[in-house]
């Protein structure tokens, strides 16, 4: 029902009252006064009938929309309602949306659920071999009759296979709350230059043995919203990485940047580099450039980085020139409704 | 659920001597909520895609569906109203009325369609993309990356299921661009919805999905990373 209606019956019902009022008074004759009586009879009857045939397409309206909406509930479109000019049409549409947006959010928390176990089973999967060969060497062990030196070999790899273990059931920990957003994430305005101390800190000594030259340089005032802890542990795989994949003596560069919306955070190194067609690729899960499968590693760092900088709001991104270096950009909103926690 | 398919999508230019092969038969499916970037050189083609995929522009041959609705039977009243409420346009050039305020500007589109604006969505909109103190302006006040905040939170704004974006970072610095890029991709997750971003910049591809290359008119690579 289009809106001049309304404005056109109470026009029509204020302009008939009024002149009802003002002839009533004007004329004395009886018979006029009859007719005049009539005619204000036969208008109110239309006005009566003009409501009850809004009211009744209302109705008519409504049920529409009702019948409509099941419809849709049980996926049976029928097309015919797509793109007019109507209020139906602009009802249904929204419906339809609506529907797909939730059946998209069930799907989506469906996949997740799937994404999770591979990760779960992988991380299992490999914590087999390192298990196996702790198995092995304590059984050789336990047998009496072997030289001492070769018994100090085997508690060596013994510790080696665990240490391996630790690093991989570690992961598996942060990955699989990751993905489970089993984490929440506090998020508040905070000092990055803190931040970035503490994910320093876990790298420095690796970086130390390998004199490698890591520099902060970062105005301490500048802020940005993001959980200290986890971002720290994201930031702190990017480093970790740069330490890993740079030669000795090489340099590690930390900068940060207060854009308008966005602080960039980047970590430039003087690595090995990563060719531009892998850009995507070593943020996903499992993956390893075909270069450093000799390193030790999982694949799941920078995983795990982009993960955590994604709920908070942020985003990652990486430039590299192979045999020169790379730069990774770890950006955090300056601005907090990004947050997917308080959604 | 594939929100976006094309089948054997073919556009040509010109007559038989002369023809120019736009787009050579692209067959493509894009997921739901998906963040897509097509790359490609200029003169490849991937303009042309883009116009089709939100009913810009008539095919040759093959077909575009969008959610469901084949757009190639759609008459023009009917493909405006599809446009309108299904997908968001974000352009190189911004595309924003200059003689309108930037409020005015962003609500065009709900205006249009003749439904009042949803105003707490509206501020949260302008909230995330940092307009909210520049609403009284008019857009040749604004920095590009502005103006193209501006683009963004207007093709936000009707909840379209689909942001097409043809170029969004073109005429922008490298900063500017990263963070553009980065809002777009933000708020796609947030609202749930299905991102469609042709660029020639591989650095500004990376924050997608899924990158679909194009060239003369065909596909040559499609890698998903999702």
């Amino acid at each position: 029902m289009k809106a001049y209606k309304y404005v056109l019956l109470t026009v029509h019902i204020f302009l008939m009252g009024a002149g009802g009022v003002f002839l009533w008074g004007r004329v004395s004759e009886s018979r006029t006064r009859i007719v005049l009586f009539m005619f204000f009879i036969l208008f109110s009857m239309l006005d009566a009938g003009y409501y009850l045939y809004f009211r009744r397409r209302f109705i008519i309206f409504t049920e529409e929309i009702c019948r409509k909406a099941g419809r849709i509930m049980a996926n049976e479109r029928d097309g015919e309602n797509q793109n007019k000019e109507t209020l139906t049409s602009k009802l249904v549409m929204e419906l339809e949306k609506m529907e797909e947006i939730t059946q998209n959010r069930f799907s989506e928390s469906e996949q997740e659920k799937e994404k999770l176990q591979k990760t779960i089973s992988e991380i299992a999967h490999q914590i087999k071999t390192p298990l196996s060969n702790i198995r092995m060497y304590q059984d050789m062990l336990a047998e009496s009759d072997i030289p001492e030196e070769e018994a100090e070999e085997f508690r060596g790899i013994i510790g080696q296979q665990l240490e391996k273990l630790e690093f991989l059931i570690d992961s598996l920990i942060k990955a699989s709350r990751l993905e489970s957003d089993l984490i929440r994430l506090n998020i508040e305005n905070h000092r990055i230059f803190r931040t970035l101390e503490i994910s320093v800190n876990g790298v420095i000594k690796k970086a130390d043995r390998k004199k490698i030259d890591v520099s902060i340089h970062c105005d301490p005032a500048v802020r940005a919203f993001h959980d200290v802890k986890w971002t720290a542990e994201a930031i702190g795989n990017v480093l970790d990485n740069a330490v890993k994949y740079t030669p000795e003596r090489g340099h590690v560069r930390i900068s940060v940047v207060s854009g308008e919306l966005y602080v960039e955070i980047r970590v430039e190194d003087t690595g090995t580099g990563i060719e531009p067609d892998h850009y995507n690729d070593i943020f996903q899960r499992f993956y390893r450039g075909a270069s450093v499968l000799g390193a030790k590693g999982l694949g799941l760092g920078l995983y795990i980085a982009k993960n955590i900088v994604m709920r908070e709001g942020g985003y990652m991104m990486v430039h590299s020139v192979l045999g020169e270096g790379s730069a990774f950009s770890v950006f955090l909103p300056k601005n907090h409704c990004f947050g997917f926690d308080n959604i | 659920m594939h929100i976006l398919q094309t089948k054997n999508l073919t556009k040509y230019y010109g007559t038989e001597p002369l023809e120019v092969k736009a787009l050579d038969g692209i067959t493509l499916e894009i997921e739901q909520g998906s963040f897509t970037a097509i790359v490609g050189t200029s003169g490849s083609g991937k303009s042309t895609l883009l116009h089709m995929l939100g009913g810009l522009d008539t095919p040759t041959g093959g077909s575009v569906v969008v959610d469901g609705q084949e757009l190639c039977g759609m008459g023009r009243n009917e493909l405006t109203i599809f446009r309108r409420r299904k997908i968001g346009f974000v352009f190189q050039n911004y595309n924003l009325m200059p003689n309108l305020t930037i409020y005015d500007n962003i609500i065009l589109p709900v205006e249009l369609d003749g439904r009042s604006v949803d105003q707490q969505y509206f501020n949260e909109i302008a909230k995330v993309l940092g307009l909210e103190d520049k609403l009284n302006r008019k857009p040749g006040k604004l920095s590009g990356g502005q103006q193209q905040r501006t683009a963004i939170a207007r093709a936000l704004i009707a909840k379209p299921a689909i942001i097409l974006a043809d170029e969004p970072t073109g005429n922008l610095d490298s900063r500017t661009s990263r963070e553009v890029i980065g809002l777009l991709q933000a708020t796609g997750k947030k609202f749930h919805q299905t991102i469609v971003m042709i660029t020639h910049n591989d650095e500004i591809a990376q924050v997608a999905d899924r990158t679909i290359r194009i060239e003369d008119g065909r596909l040559v690579e499609g890698r998903c990373f999702a």
